[in-house]
């Protein structure tokens, strides 16, 4: 019986659907006119032929992002061993005759400049590795780069070479080799995220160990040095530091572009990303190179500034709740750790002066964990 | 299906004679080697010869610190990617490894402690608080501690305490001439005493993560379907990160971090016996103390006279084990 | 196999030649021609881990052929990049996995990847696809709800809206009705047969249950053991030999009462003496007075 019953109501069904509108009518189909079409939250900018999605709260994350770090870039101007008033700040900035140009023009702002830079880099990077490896954990640290950078600089350190001129090459050289290393044996047919990463925290692990070993291999003078490296400091950076680095900033810049459109394809799995026509590859070495690049020139740069390439893109994806890490706000929130973790660094217990390293994760971190406890709820417990 | 379970039996023996052979290695090996049949002369026996004195009194203790770590970390390790669902989530990376240094470096620099059994109790004790601090931030605010949250606040603690420990020692020269031999991580050295100070704790960790084992099985299914089997995901969730807990700060205390065992041995057992935690945990816990006895007795023989640390060395020779186990398995497309 | 019945005249768009597909050391599909009929609705059924799902992620090139080759419009589909593949072939795998926190309508619109360039990432078709897809699936109401808060039976009717957005000539669908209730099950597959006959996309399905594959498809393939058992119209090849061969199952097969197809009833309940009574009634003949008594007998 029942079984005929349910042939009836198909069949009910189906005639009801043949004398509907003749088009299939939905649950929810509200019937006044066609609906949006443009993904949720996204405004369209066109200009002439082209046309761009922007995510409209990464937009107002981004705007306040930037001037929250103006402010932070003028008081880190400002505040010192002595007091210069923002507007003197200002004046040199522009390139206006002030009283206070050799303190701010030349002492602090070479500095701030290199903190700037550093920060933009690690917040991509870490951008890039996390959207790359579909992991919130993974970050320069994770995939060879910083514990390479760390220890061909400490061996080069416990074995007598100290010149500041040379060991930013080092540490560059150390960090690309390992990363090198880590793609040479995660590749098999193809670059897999879980073993990309998985091959590179191994690798990493070990690099750091024998970090460690190094650490102790040295007088307690050389570990300091290297320990105060390692945690990543701006003390004495200067031009020298940061043009190499703007320099490779700018020159990515066109492949920063082509990663801000590749990575919206790679937050799927496998195959629902090759389905919309994805070079997962290609988009997986891509991102990871460009990460790999920006995170080594950095560590040359400053050392590993800690934390804040893992940090940074977490951050601003919860400020955007935007449903991939958002790479301009990653940057400006690595400059903005980091220009105030210098600030902290300096004047905090001054007149002794902490690495920097010491402070980004102590800003950043809290952060992270204070929008993790007012996080909205997440059913789904997959990967980032 | 006999078959699968035979293999997985036979890998589970082996893992045990490896155990058996890596303990025997332990005793024998090092600066001065002493015969197998002294050996086994000596445990039985005792005796007042130059050698029994060695291995009762220093490669005893050693060996048996060096089996109940890497047990603890192989297992603490394996139970936190069951829990957290990500495949590099271990100790370190978490940031429980971090609180018991942190604990270690505040002894040191605040409370003048500056021996391996006084260290023992504050590494615990930081673990643990570290712990409960991660648990706290992931479970607060709607949705509980997802696998996703707890992996988040564990990297961000790691990442709070890594720089207030460098704080510390930037600013304090003698502590970090002290902590660095802590921090590299090493067996040798301890003595009975610290063995006596851990084991309870290592013993309720693993008997609370291999009652779960069922639990964690349904876990990595997903929240969902594990709620579907009758399983209260938060209770075993909070199980899993306390037993994790107790397991790396008894670890952590006894050796100092040993960051590559809680990484690696998990998926060179995955590799073996498959992802099922009945076989997994158990097969860990075997593999994780071959995995640090071996590598302490290559760090005794490679530098002859001196050694290297325990640490460096499983991470350094653990490495090739480890890309090759990880290189096996299928592209997932 | 193939040959004795009569398939699409002309040369398929999509066809596949000896194709041998394996993952690892595992050969899961041996040597199979197949030629997906144009546009008609091609569904592929057969018992679990018979191939079926392997053939449709190979036809999709989700799979690399270990030997054989898929074609696409006469080439082979590894030599076509990815992304021009994706503008003609729309696919919906299995268990497809969200980025974590994105919202319905964003994930609908992702659907429009294949066919954005980069400084082209927004059109105006991609505007009114994706607001048809919407339409089409009853989705619109959903559009800022974030997909991770969604039922399981309003998800796929998403990953449906996404892949229908991606506007392509043909379809390919791995189980698309898993999830689903009964009546969402059958509002998905109208929503599949309409697509075919009013835009006349090609379709191919997996589809687990027989009944829905035999009145939905025009073209059903049965799979076993990783070759194709019959293929054709569901009248002409669904039997309760084909049932008996290919799920194991004794069945009897009666007119369906809304279609007049074939319908599978399984039964009777096996006996024991291990012949079937599905052996005495030839396929659709027995009708459907039959049925009622041979259950009665099993029970």
């Amino acid at each position: 019986m029942t079984r005929i019953d349910q042939g009836e109501r198909a069949a009910q069904r189906e005639q009801g659907r043949r004398a509907g509108s003749g088009g299939h009518h939905a649950v929810g189909d509200t019937g006044s006119g066609r609906p949006r079409g443009r993904p949720v939250g996204h405004a369209v900018l066109r200009a002439g032929q082209g046309s761009f999605l922007v995510h409209r709260r990464a937009l107002v994350v981004g705007v306040v992002l930037t001037v929250l770090l103006a402010g932070a870039v003028v008081a880190s101007l400002c505040v010192g061993e002595s007091f210069v008033a923002p507007s003197e700040v200002l004046r040199v900035l522009l390139g206006l005759p002030s009283p206070d140009r050799l303190v701010v023009g030349t002492l602090r702002l070479p500095r701030l400049v290199t903190g700037l830079l550093v920060g933009i880099a690690f917040g991509l990077s870490g951008a890039l590795i996390q959207t790359m490896a579909r992991n919130p954990l993974a970050s320069p640290d994770v995939i060879g780069v910083t514990h390479g950078a760390g220890a061909a600089t400490v061996a080069a350190m416990t074995f007598g070479l100290t010149s500041y001129t040379v060991l930013p090459y080092v540490s560059v050289a150390g960090g690309l080799l390992a990363a090198l290393l880590v793609y040479l044996f995660a590749w098999r047919g193809g670059l897999a995220a879980s073993r990309f990463v998985l091959i590179g925290i191994g690798i990493s692990v070990a690099l750091g160990s024998l970090t460690r070993l190094l650490l102790t291999k040295g007088d307690y003078l050389v570990a300091q040095q290297a320990k105060t490296w390692l945690t990543g400091s701006l003390n004495g950076r200067g031009y020298d530091q940061a043009a190499p680095l703007a320099t490779v900033l700018v020159l990515l810049v066109p492949f920063l572009l082509w990663a801000a459109r590749a990575r919206r394809g790679s937050a799927f799995d496998d195959d629902t990303a090759i389905a919309l026509g994805i070079r997962l590859d290609r988009v997986r070495v891509g991102l990871s190179v460009l990460g790999v690049v920006l995170a080594s020139v950095a560590t040359g740069a400053a050392g590993p500034v800690d934390f804040v390439a893992l940090l940074a893109p977490q951050i601003a994806r919860r400020l955007t709740r935007a449903p991939h890490i958002p790479l301009v706000c990653s940057a400006l929130m690595g400059a903005l750790i980091v220009v105030i973790g210098d600030l902290l660094a300096r004047r905090l217990l001054s007149p002794l002066e902490l690495p920097v390293g010491v402070f980004t994760a102590l800003v950043g971190a809290p952060y992270l964990m204070w929008l993790i406890v007012r996080t909205r709820s997440s059913r789904s417990g997959g990967t980032a | 299906m006999s078959g699968v379970a035979r293999r997985r039996f036979g890998w589970l023996v082996a893992t045990f004679l490896l155990l058996s052979m890596a303990v025997l290695l332990s005793l024998a090996v090092g600066s001065r080697a002493v015969a197998p049949s002294v050996v086994w002369d000596a445990l039985l026996h005792g005796g007042d010869s130059a050698d029994a004195q060695v291995v009762r009194s220093l490669r005893v203790p050693r060996t048996v610190i060096g089996v109940m770590v890497g047990a603890a970390l192989a297992v603490a390790g394996t139970v936190l990617q069951g829990v957290t669902r990500n495949p590099i989530a271990e100790p370190g990376i978490l940031g429980i490894s971090q609180g018991a240094s942190m604990g270690v470096v505040c002894a040191i620099a605040f409370l003048g402690v500056h021996s391996l059994t006084g260290y023992v109790w504050y590494a615990f004790v930081g673990a643990g608080v570290a712990a409960v601090l991660i648990y706290a931030v992931a479970s607060s605010g709607r949705g509980g501690a997802s696998p996703v949250k707890l992996a988040l606040a564990g990297a961000a603690m790691n990442a709070f305490l890594a720089s207030l420990i460098s704080a510390i020692l930037t600013t304090d020269a003698r502590a970090l001439d002290e902590f660095r031999f802590w921090d590299v991580g090493s067996i040798s050295g301890r003595d009975a005493t610290i063995a006596g100070q851990v084991w309870p704790f290592l013993l309720a960790g693993l008997l609370l993560v291999l009652a779960m084992a069922r639990g964690l099985d349904a876990l990595a299914l997903g929240d969902d379907i594990a709620r579907g089997l009758g399983r209260n995901v938060a209770l075993l969730r909070a199980t899993g990160a306390l037993g994790a807990t107790v397991l790396t700060g008894a670890a952590v205390a006894a050796a100092g971090p040993i960051a590559f065992i809680g990484l690696a041995v998990p998926h060179m057992a995955r590799a073996l016996v498959g992802p099922g935690h009945r076989w997994l945990l158990p097969v860990a816990a075997l593999l994780g103390p071959v995995m640090v006895l071996l590598a302490d007795v290559l760090g005794r023989v490679v530098v002859r006279p001196a050694e290297v640390p325990v640490a460096v060395m499983t991470a350094l020779a653990g490495v090739p084990f480890l890309i090759v186990l990880v290189r096996r398995k299928a592209v997932a497309a | 196999m193939t040959g004795n019945r009569p398939t699409a005249p002309g040369p398929s768009r999509l066809a596949a030649r000896r194709l041998t597909l394996a993952y690892e050391d595992r050969t899961v599909v041996e040597e199979l021609d197949l030629d997906v009929p144009d546009g008609k609705v091609t569904v592929i059924v057969g018992p679990n881990a018979c191939g079926k799902s392997t053939l449709l992620r190979a036809l999709g090139r989700l799979l690399k052929p270990r030997r054989g080759a898929v074609l696409l419009d006469g080439t082979e589909l590894a030599r076509l990049p990815t992304k021009r593949i994706a503008q003609v072939i729309g696919l919906l795998p299995q268990t497809p996995v969200p980025p974590e926190g994105i919202t319905v309508g964003d994930l609908i619109a992702r659907g429009r990847q294949p066919h954005q360039k980069w400084w082209q990432q927004w059109s105006e078709t991609d505007e009114t696809s994706v607001s048809e897809a919407m339409q089409r699936t009853g989705t619109a109401d959903l559009a800022e709800r974030p997909v991770d808060e969604l039922s399981g039976g309003q998800r796929q009717r998403v990953w449906i809206a996404m892949a229908l957005a991606q506007d392509t000539d043909l379809l390919l669908l791995d189980e698309p009705t898993t999830y689903l209730d009964i009546a969402h099950q059958v509002e998905v597959l109208d929503l599949v047969r309409q697509l075919n006959r009013e835009r006349g996309r090609t379709v191919v399905a997996v589809l687990h249950d027989l009944n829905q594959a035999a009145r939905y498809a025009d073209h059903l393939i049965a799979m076993c053991a990783g070759r194709i058992v019959a293929q054709g119209a569901p009248g002409d090849i669904v039997t309760a030999e084909l049932v008996q061969e290919v799920f194991g199952l004794a069945s009897v097969v009666v007119p369906d009462p809304v279609t007049g197809g074939p319908m599978v009833v399984p039964g009777p309940l096996r006996s024991p003496d291990g012949t079937s009574a599905g052996d005495d009634v030839p396929g659709g003949a027995g009708g459907g007075a039959t049925v009622p008594a041979a259950r009665d007998a099993a029970w």
